[in-house]
């Protein structure tokens, strides 16, 4: 059992570290992003050292979630698609071992984006924090990660790439913009910020942002947070129990 | 002997239509068992519930006694399946490890090598860089990944050239040997033919005949005696016809290349009829139609809506 669960976790690594786009989505353009809006273009924020802290993780968040809904979601429908996971029903490998091992080896690959994005702000700007913010940041945006590897799952039930791939890619960019990850979000018009605020993005970055300056998560974001995990998790069951009924 | 896999009045529904019907059948251990029939005759639902892939909408499966879904059943069975690919973003090598490490006793990584007959620059390449025909093959040595024994081949040779297909068939039959059973779909006849012990013939998601090859070719196709007939003045060739066509069992006598053809169930009676009637035939011979002519037959019967058993 153990042996399964060592070389599926190995497998499930191989094959997000050899997927080209987990590189540029995940690594590259959260990098450049942070480039660009903390060094090439003038936000005229007051307190450079804390706009620097807080964009970190915005960019972080922003990587951390993508990738979650994305790769896992899309993941699951080319493994449908192309009888891969019909294959696996009849190996004896457990149902369970496959899941936990996909999300396992994600959750590593969110490991290594945390330190690749923080040690590039560390380096780009100088972000300066106390260990315990910079180790309390990392956790929360791996543990706070969870609802939108459940969002992916639900997105991984969809029956083609094409879909997949079209609807995880604007649910995503939506709740990146409307969250507030890639302009803060007072800048946004007061309709959009009043939805914004109950989206599950928003609170994923505003646990983060609190600890980058100094304050604890707060109790709305862990709430909101774990009703979007039931909720997804929900959905995803109900679609995969009717998919079955077949 | 032990039986390995057991339906029981199985049928399966879906969507109103009825793909397999009230469909029973036992395999014994050591027996390559063809699953032959055309497309849509309920071959590929019933090896998926065989596999635990789909419920039967009544009746019970099982395999080594068990549900198929039981680990202790998938420890003990591979398939290669239709319309799987390989995974992507693996090796070779690495492909066949991860399926290892899930059997218990599992071929070691030389032998699956072996099996599909690859190289080690091919063990390196990417899975999804194999051709066609190098998939399926990676595809055997995945099914032969935990020592089975019990074997599942939907449609193995489609696509395949006649030697791959030859080569394929040839390491099927050397598991035999060595005591795995082997069911295998087919919707060519030669192949049920010459791979099979026994053959399962599906039509409309009924078995419509189960047996040996011979036995399917006695059953479904008619025998026929030929003749070369000296005719003379005491009988003229339409009394010859009148009194072959009355004897019973005769379905039909034609004259074709100077031989007079008389289809029969039954060549005896008709050499008897030939011998008491004194009709003038030398070079006499009987012969027997070909699987093939039999599955044709059945299809375009069954296609008049006549029954065949």
């Amino acid at each position: 059992m153990t042996r399964m669960l060592f070389m599926q976790c190995k497998v499930e690594m191989l094959r997000i570290v050899r997927n080209p786009y987990y590189v540029f989505w995940s690594l590259l353009m959260p990098i450049v992003f942070y480039f660009i809006f903390t060094k090439i273009v003038n936000t005229g924020v007051d307190n450079a050292q804390a706009w620097h802290a807080h964009y970190l993780m915005s960019m972080t968040t922003f990587s951390v979630m993508g990738s979650s809904i994305m790769t896992v979601g899309i993941r699951m429908v080319q493994e449908q698609t192309l009888g891969w996971s019909v294959y696996m029903r009849i190996t004896p490998l457990p149902g369970s071992v496959y899941f936990l091992s996909k999300m396992f080896g994600q959750t590593v690959m969110h490991l290594f984006s945390i330190i690749v994005i923080f040690t590039s702000g560390f380096l780009i700007n100088g972000v300066r924090m106390s260990f315990a913010q910079w180790v309390g940041s990392g956790l929360w945006i791996l543990v706070a990660s969870i609802p939108f590897l459940a969002l992916g799952t639900m997105f991984g039930s969809m029956k083609r790439v094409d879909t997949a791939s079209g609807v995880s890619n604007v649910a995503y960019m939506l709740m990146a913009i409307l969250g507030g990850m890639w302009m803060p979000i007072d800048s946004l018009p007061s309709v959009l910020q009043t939805i914004g605020k109950w989206l599950p993005s928003y609170n994923y970055g505003s646990g983060v942002w609190a600890i980058a300056a100094g304050d604890a998560p707060g109790l709305r974001p862990m709430l909101i947070l774990a009703g979007y995990l039931l909720l997804f998790m929900v959905l995803s069951i109900y679609i995969r129990k009717k998919q079955e009924a077949v | 002997m032990e039986n390995i896999a057991e339906l029981k009045r199985v049928t399966k529904t879906y969507g109103g239509k009825t793909a397999v019907d009230d469909v029973s059948f036992v395999i014994p251990r050591g027996c390559v068992t063809a699953v032959l029939g055309p497309n849509g005759a309920g071959k590929t639902t019933t090896l998926s519930m065989m596999l635990g892939l789909r419920e039967p909408s009544q009746g019970t499966v099982t395999l080594f006694g068990l549900s198929p879904k039981e680990a202790e059943v998938r420890r003990r069975i591979g398939a290669m399946l239709q319309e799987v690919s390989v995974i992507d973003g693996l090796k070779v090598h690495e492909v066949m490890a991860m399926i290892r490490s899930y059997y218990p006793k599992p071929l070691k990584l030389s032998e699956m090598a072996d099996l599909a007959g690859f190289a080690p620059e091919e063990l390196n390449k990417r899975a999804s860089k194999l051709s066609g025909g190098q998939k399926r093959r990676l595809g055997f040595a995945l099914a032969m990944a935990g020592d089975p024994d019990l074997l599942f081949f939907d449609e193995p040779t489609v696509g395949l050239d006649s030697m791959s297909r030859r080569a394929f068939w040839q390491q099927a039959q050397a598991l035999a040997r060595k005591g795995k059973t082997i069911l295998f779909s087919t919707h060519y006849l030669q192949e049920a033919e010459d791979a099979a012990d026994r053959i399962l013939l599906f039509n409309k998601g009924k078995i419509a005949a189960d047996g040996t090859p011979d036995e399917i070719v006695s059953r479904l196709t008619s025998r026929s005696v030929s003749f070369i007939a000296d005719m003379d003045a005491r009988l003229a060739s339409s009394d010859m016809a009148v009194q072959l066509r009355a004897v019973p069992g005769v379905k039909d006598l034609r004259e074709q290349d100077g031989r007079w053809i008389v289809t029969a169930e039954d060549t005896d009676t008709v050499l008897a009829a030939i011998f008491r009637h004194g009709i003038p035939a030398r070079d006499i011979r009987t012969g027997q139609g070909r699987l093939e002519d039999a599955f044709e037959l059945m299809l375009s019967e069954e296609g008049r809506g006549e029954a065949v058993s």
